[in-house]
């Protein structure tokens, strides 16, 4: 993968014992967000400073969440005898299950187009692993983006970081009450004059806990066992639902 | 409160889940129906992954056919001996209706199956019942019975004959075993216990008397509904155990409501009611399949 070299390269380029170049300190408001039976979607926050500022150029920080990977099919519906139906397809291997951009500008104002696609940055240059189709993939690479955007799984917000002082810098991440479960990264950008100067990339964890996550794990793990309790509470319930209103009828 | 389903994974408040299942349970006691045709579709249209919906229906039904089948075995009137013929068919109907769900699902098309078969069936059995309703209707301001032929068929023709006391019926084994496995194929792709299929087919087919119609439908039903529930876990972990719990809770409660109001409605009145709803949800599906789609692209994250 090409954005991990980039950003290892940045990484180790960074960590350089050098003279006291600009730099960059994030955080982010926490580590693990779990989803219990209340969750309703939260904001994550990202922070950072950036530390010996020069006076000359333009500084720009971006900040990027992207998701586990996942396989995801577009399908396209077309006419057939009156009805309606999945007649194309196209999958995508290994997609972020999750993405979010936010910057102080709007990206392509940022960098250069190279740069950002080598990064992976901004919503156009989402590529996954690889596409199989049999017709051209762009429309429904499209749909698939504006479907995810409209599920808040995906989303854009040049403006998103804020500089509170000169060098501090804040941004608000939204994840939606539907999100997948998994390992998400934060990834942390600092560009001057549109080259990425340092980079600081932070995992995040989000998981199901409580009750949700017994059942998930039970359903999956001994799904028939999971099976057969749930036909077991149904009969109780009924059973039970028979004598309590039995002496009513 | 929010509550969240674990394997339908979103989030939904109680209330609407609890009264959900409460309005499908009252109408499925006003009319005396299973309720699955109402659910499935109330589920899908809320946002519940048609899989999801479909499996965990069957549960629902399990449930709410259970004080009904207790009611009637009181009463002695279940025809055990039928009800097993025919769940033996419902079995092998679910597991090939399992089976095709699952296959359907890998192809992309399983809403096409699922919204096709409600179609069809919905459109088919509304349009008889609202027939046949408007018909009692008509006979019973006329004053004039509304007849009923019994006559011999070809179905006595068949091999394997078996006498079924409790029905006072010695017929072939085969229609009831291929009823049973049709329902049970519904059973599976729709989500329904099939009683509005089965209850005809005793009565018009098999020709059952009606006293024990009703318990060893019911019987059956749950034997194929909860085979369904277990297989649907097993084959596409699609069960979602806090959703069925707040259905049916919801639906054992409203179920006690319609069966009141239902005692004070006419039969046929009811009937008629029943068809211009099963009529309803049958053209909102049609609807969704042969209008064009606000958007032709849909997206599929795998698990």
């Amino acid at each position: 993968m090409r954005r991990w070299t980039a950003l290892v390269a940045v990484l180790v380029f960074s960590a350089m014992p050098a003279r006291a170049t600009e730099d960059l300190v994030a955080g982010v408001s926490q580590d693990t967000i779990e989803i219990t039976s209340s969750y309703t979607g939260t904001d994550v926050i990202v922070y950072g400073a950036i530390e010996n500022p020069e006076d000359t150029g333009t500084n720009d920080v971006v900040v990027v969440v992207r998701g586990p990977d996942t396989d995801m099919t577009v399908r396209e519906k077309s006419r057939v005898v009156g009805i309606w139906l999945n007649r194309d397809q196209a999958k995508f291997y290994a997609m972020p299950a999750y993405y979010f951009v936010a910057s102080t500008r709007p990206v392509d104002k940022i960098a250069a187009s190279y740069t950002l696609q080598r990064y992976a940055i901004g919503l156009d240059n989402i590529v996954p692993e690889r596409i199989v189709s049999h017709h051209d993939a762009e429309p429904f690479r499209k749909a698939l983006i504006r479907h995810l955007q409209h599920d808040s799984l995906y989303g854009e917000q040049p403006g998103g970081v804020q500089f509170q002082f000169p060098t501090l810098f804040i941004a608000r991440v939204p994840v939606p009450a539907v999100v997948p479960r998994g390992q998400y990264n934060v990834e942390v950008y600092l560009f001057r004059d549109g080259t990425v100067i340092s980079a600081q990339s932070t995992p995040l964890f989000i998981d199901q806990t409580g009750l949700e996550r017994r059942l998930y794990n039970f359903a999956h793990v001994s799904p028939l066992s999971y099976g057969l309790s749930t036909v077991l509470m149904a009969v109780l319930l009924g059973w039970i639902s028979s004598l309590v209103f039995r002496r009513n009828d | 409160m929010e509550i969240y389903l674990p394997i339908a994974e979103m989030s939904v408040h109680w209330l609407i889940v609890l009264g959900m299942g409460g309005a499908i349970g009252f109408l499925s006691g006003l009319f005396g129906v299973g309720g699955g045709f109402l659910l499935t579709p109330l589920l899908i249209f809320y946002g519940v992954p048609s899989a999801v919906a479909v499996a965990t229906t069957s549960s629902h039904i399990t449930a709410s056919s259970m004080s009904g089948a207790i009611a009637q075995w009181r009463k002695r009137a279940v025809d055990l001996k039928m009800g097993a013929v025919m769940a033996a068919g419902g079995l092998a109907g679910t597991g090939f209706g399992v089976w095709l769900f699952t296959f359907m699902r890998k192809q992309g098309q399983m809403d096409l199956l699922v919204s096709t078969s409600y179609v069809l069936l919905l459109g088919t059995v509304g349009a008889l019942m609202l027939n046949e309703s408007l018909g009692a209707l008509r006979a019973a301001r006329s004053g004039a019975p509304a007849a009923r032929r019994v006559q011999h068929t070809w179905m006595h023709g068949l091999p394997f004959k078996v006498r079924f006391r409790e029905s006072r019926l010695y017929i072939s084994v085969i229609p009831p075993l291929v009823i049973g496995f049709f329902v049970g194929v519904l059973s599976a792709i729709m989500g329904v216990g099939g009683g509005f299929v089965i209850v005809p087919a005793m009565i018009y087919l098999l020709r059952m008397p009606t006293n024990v119609v009703m318990g060893t439908s019911l019987f059956q039903i749950i034997i194929v509904t909860a085979a369904t529930t277990v297989l649907q876990a097993t084959t596409n972990y699609s069960v979602d155990i806090m959703l069925a719990a707040f259905l049916i809770v919801g639906g054992v409660v409203g179920a006690q409501f319609g069966v009141r109001v239902g005692a004070r409605l006419r039969g046929e009145q009811l009937r008629l009611l029943l068809a211009l709803l099963v009529l309803a949800v049958g053209a909102r599906l049609l609807f969704g399949l042969i209008l064009r789609p606000d958007d032709p692209f849909s997206v599929s994250v795998a698990q």
